[in-house]
């Protein structure tokens, strides 16, 4: 009876880390995952089965592979254990449940790491940075990583001891997404603090004078209109601009062109303003 | 210099050519990969500080089945490499940050393309029970992919670069004040598109008190986010405790 060591699973769950080394638009994990498979398949089948059994990875295939998305290969691999040894699996069952979870655990993985650990980590670091303090990429690399690892390796040992009852049952009971809209407000936060000192609009530039009997008077826009409105207010304006513009779907690159619009515009007050 | 360059160059290979996650994961972000360019060059404090400034544009960074609104993992350490040798100040980095990952979407998409080629040769090799040359195929020919994309740029931007800052210190002011501007403005897409995926209407009031401690009470964003956990937890443990009583 072929039984997979933990070494094959450590080694299954590390090299699922490649599963984005060839990157493609084709197949975009499919070759990474052939290759993280390999010391599965070693250890199960036959040398002449191999390369054939192989063959179910290399298809398309793409979901979150750092941080929760392990949990599909923890999965795969104990139904790959169950079918070398005889059970009634076929090759087409394991690729359907692979496909049915990857577009899930893509959602979940992808608000885990992109939308809530990376702005919170960068949103704390960059200031660090900022302040000259070399605590701020430090911190970043080695807090990412601790969380990437840790909730990576017990995903996927999850999926392989639970097998996929596990994944569906955290679907099902909407724990995951309770805990993580929690979270989100931690992100909100921080994102509502970096508008402050990283998002720079000022009109101090704009600054008249003028003379009358009783003598000059003079009016700053920016000390004496907005900062006295609400200190921070064209900065959450311009942030909230932005939001606005992305909400009605405006790409990312058109916001990028509008950014230097309003740039230019400014530029072109000063230079009225006589600044050149 | 060559050294040097050589480095840089190889860093900027492995921001896209992500060997390994374990290690390269955190390389897509210009904080840290432009911290590391910034270590190479011997400057680490100002390459620290540049590199943050470029990433903060990208805070609200999210990529989804390979498709990218910009591309950091280019702008980060060849950014940084710019920055450097010509002498940036950090709201002008910003700019030139956001230029350059602008344009690298381009070379991304190619990179996305090209390696679709060595998927078909694996193919091929799986059919004929090759499975070493499998593995080589996901490892050896994206390598050489990003390097010409992402290293031999860097590698340029190294060893000639400084021709460029000094080119950039003939423009006229309005235009380096307009990239300062810019590197202000620019900011705000990071925060924009970050509250755009998170922004539900029932937890965006979140994003303004985080904006009001910071604006109003000089707090930093440590120490609000060390509030924001507390908010999180009690807000999940109240609805915790709703939840069962619907359900009982």
């Amino acid at each position: 009876m072929a039984e997979l060591k933990k070494s094959d699973l450590v080694k299954n769950w590390l090299l699922g880390y490649s599963g984005e080394t060839c990157y493609n638009y084709e197949r975009l994990q499919g070759l990474g995952n052939t290759n993280a498979f390999v010391p599965i398949i070693r250890a199960l089948y036959p040398k002449e089965q191999q390369a054939e059994e192989l063959k179910k990875y290399l298809i398309f295939f793409n979901t979150e592979p750092s941080w929760m998305g392990t949990v599909i290969h923890g999965i795969t691999a104990a139904m790959e254990e169950k079918r070398a040894n005889g059970a009634d699996i076929t090759a087409d069952e394991i690729i359907s449940v692979r496909s049915a979870l990857m577009g899930p655990m893509a959602g979940i993985g992808d608000v885990v790491s992109q939308s809530i650990a990376y702005p919170i980590l960068a949103g704390v670091c960059i200031q660090l940075a900022l302040a000259g303090n070399f605590a701020g990429p430090i911190l970043f690399e080695v807090i990412y990583k601790v969380l990437m690892l840790t909730l990576g390796y017990n995903m996927y040992m999850m999926g392989y001891k639970r097998g996929k009852a596990a994944i569906i049952e955290m679907l099902q009971t909407g724990l995951i997404n309770r805990i993580l809209e929690a979270v989100s407000i931690v992100g909100l936060m921080v994102v509502g603090s970096m508008t402050v000192g990283n998002v720079k609009l000022d009109l101090s530039f704009l600054d008249f004078t003028w003379t009358n009997e009783l003598g000059a008077v003079t009016l700053n826009i920016q000390t004496g209109v907005f900062d006295s409105l609400l200190p921070g207010l064209l900065p959450l304006g311009t942030v909230l601009g932005v939001w606005a513009l992305l909400k009605k779907r405006v790409k990312p690159m058109t916001v990028i062109l509008f950014c230097f619009g309003l740039a230019l515009v400014l530029v072109g007050i000063k230079a009225i303003m006589g600044a050149y | 210099m060559v050294f040097k360059a050589i480095i840089v160059a190889l860093i900027a290979t492995c921001c896209t050519w992500w060997f390994s996650h374990s290690i390269t994961r955190t390389w897509l972000y210009p904080i840290w990969s432009g911290f590391l360019v910034g270590l190479v060059m011997g400057q680490p404090l100002q390459g620290m500080m540049i590199a943050a400034a470029i990433n903060l544009p990208y805070v609200g960074f999210i990529t989804a089945g390979g498709s990218m609104p910009g591309n950091p993992m280019f702008a980060g350490p060849v950014g940084t490499a710019l920055a450097l040798v010509s002498g940036m100040d950090i709201a002008t980095a910003t700019t030139i940050g956001v230029i350059l990952g602008s344009v690298a979407v381009l070379s991304w998409n190619a990179y996305m393309s090209i390696n679709a080629l060595w998927v078909h040769a694996a193919d091929k090799y799986l059919a004929a029970g090759n499975i070493k040359m499998v593995r080589v195929c996901n490892y050896l020919p994206s390598f050489f992919v990003s390097l010409i994309l992402n290293g031999l740029p860097a590698l340029l931007i190294v060893l000639v670069g400084k021709s460029f800052g000094d080119w950039l210190m003939t423009f006229p002011q309005w235009i380096m004040d307009l990239f300062a501007i810019a590197g202000g403005i620019l900011p705000a897409l990071g925060i924009g598109m970050l509250l755009n995926y998170l922004g539900k209407k029932k937890i965006v009031p979140f994003f303004f008190l985080g904006f009001a401690l910071a604006e109003f009470m000089g707090l930093s964003t440590m120490m609000i986010t060390a509030i924001g956990a507390i908010v999180a937890i009690l807000l999940y443990n109240f609805q915790g405790d709703q939840s069962k009583k619907v359900g009982a």
